[in-house]
């Protein structure tokens, strides 16, 4: 799957280059996230602003990404969700777990 | 769902011209004009049914493709065939002992080839449908169910309940009615995330731990849903078989002798009532999250009230996912305008299935829903 990734300071922020985050490829994002965060990376930003529609397996991996991150003391911003996934983000309260944020500009903030 | 195939040729022409073939004969295609166009879009996409690929290719061939896709573990099953011009005896043998399925020739009337194409699919749908029914039986045997035969009979309640896989694969949705006594029921949704079979077999697990939490909870006397949901989150917490797999569940309680019902959830969608008075959908969110994502956890429950002839439904995540031409998209309210139209032609619920996914709206994931009434005769 394609997903570009940049560093701001000591801030990765990995964009998902797709218009569906799917089954076909929430292992391969959940691997190469984890494998960031067992280099050292702990501060994240995860931004969805070309992704269209997500699925449940790729909400599974963004979860198990967050949990393994909590016990590092790690921080994840979530940005540029659409509204149809934001919604469904509220409706099952996975926006009490994962912090949302509208843009990467916010989300920089939260790590200033 | 369209089976999708992918073509790989250097030939624009030759590709077009098999493209449209196929597609106008049901099949969605991918096209690639080179291996490497091919890799790419295997990389970035969902895994096609069927991979069909000319040999004679600049930088990399037919053959030396075949080889590479036999090295990847996620695409060395995939069916494969050889539509190539180099048909020289040698060729064609090398080329079938790389697993090729067929090695056909592109003199071959376009007619024999879709033949031989659609032979195929459906000899390899047949091989997964005896499989299926194999670890189907197998399941059964072990009584391994996730959804089941029938719901409970009550006095003041009808439960009825729908269960639909996705591309003829058992997903992560699993469904339970547990009869306590003549007064006691409780009804469980729960879905695992993710899809498929992973989710299938996960499904088991979630199912055996909330069966017990319910069974030891009931045995010391202890009815209350947030509890129950506090001591089955910190087992499934606790449990590192299930350390990066969640789990959302629905937890109704009927009391069949006060016709009441007791709501609590976790990570689920809203459940919805049908206010009969009012002729409108009420929605009652729990606070829970996902099942095994953290060990403390606050769980609420909400009475719903529910007057005779009154129902309410529990739904999974495959209930409000769509895709309507080419474009997917999770949507409640789409649902709730077909649940409250159906609601207002006073047709049965159990015909929103035949509602939501038609030809213009495909179903994406497993999908279910349990619908609950209050009896409008509360002695019948």
């Amino acid at each position: 799957m394609n997903i570009s990734k940049e560093k701001q300071g000591d801030i990765l922020i990995l964009t998902i280059e797709e218009k569906e985050a799917n089954l076909s490829k929430s292992d391969h994002f959940k691997e190469l996230v984890l494998s960031e965060i067992a280099e050292g990376e702990t501060k994240l930003i995860i931004s969805f602003e070309k992704v269209e529609y997500l699925d449940s397996s790729f909400l599974g991996a963004l979860v198990a990404i967050l949990k393994n991150l909590l016990p590092l003391n790690g921080t994840l911003r979530i940005t540029g969700l659409n509204s149809d996934i934001k919604n469904l983000f509220e409706l099952t309260r996975l926006d009490k777990i994962f912090v949302l944020k509208d843009n990467l500009e916010t989300a920089l903030q939260d790590f200033a | 769902m369209n089976k999708t195939i992918l073509l790989v040729d250097d030939d624009l022409f030759q590709l077009k011209l098999y493209e449209k073939l196929l597609q106008n004969n049901g099949y969605s295609c991918r096209i690639a004009l080179s291996v490497d166009e091919a890799e790419s879009i295997l990389l970035n996409n969902e895994i096609p049914d069927l991979i069909i690929s000319d040999y004679e290719m600049p930088d990399k061939n037919g053959f030396e493709f075949r080889k590479r896709l036999l090295k990847n573990d996620l695409l060395k099953n995939v069916p494969f065939l050889f539509l190539t011009s180099v048909n020289d005896e040698h060729f064609i043998q090398q080329g079938l002992d790389l697993k090729a399925i067929d090695y056909m020739a592109k003199d071959i009337p376009p007619a024999r080839i879709l033949s031989k194409i659609n032979n195929l699919m459906l000899a390899v749908r047949e091989h997964y449908e005896r499989s299926l029914s194999e670890v189907k039986g197998i399941a059964e045997k072990l009584n391994l169910r996730n959804i089941p035969k029938k719901a409970p009979v009550l006095k003041n309640f009808t439960i009825s309940y729908f269960n639909q896989s996705y591309q003829y694969q058992p997903g992560g949705d699993f469904i339970d009615f547990i009869q306590i006594n003549d007064r006691y029921t409780f009804v469980i949704l729960g879905d695992v995330m993710g899809k498929k079979w992973g989710a299938w077999f996960f499904s088991f697990s979630f199912l055996s731990y909330i069966r017990s939490a319910i069974r030891l909870c009931v045995f010391d006397e202890t009815f209350s849903l947030p509890i129950i949901l506090h001591k089955l989150n910190r087992v499934i917490y606790a449990d590192e078989f299930l350390n990066d797999i969640f789990s959302t569940l629905s937890l109704v309680l009927i009391d069949d002798e006060e016709a009441t019902v007791c709501y609590s959830g976790a990570g689920d969608l809203p459940v919805i009532k049908y206010d009969a008075t009012a002729r409108s959908l009420v929605t009652h969110q729990s606070t829970g999250i996902l099942l095994g994502f953290s060990e403390k956890v606050f769980y609420d429950d909400i009475n719903i009230d529910l007057a005779a002839g009154e129902e309410m439904y529990l739904i999974s995540d495959g209930m409000i996912d769509f895709e309507i031409d080419g474009e997917k998209k999770s949507d409640m309210n789409l649902f709730k305008e077909k649940l409250s139209a159906l609601k207002e032609r006073n047709e049965p619920t159990e015909n929103i299935v035949n509602d939501l996914f038609n030809k213009h709206t495909s179903q994406i994931d497993d999908c279910s829903i349990i619908i609950i009434k209050r009896k409008n005769d509360e002695h019948q």
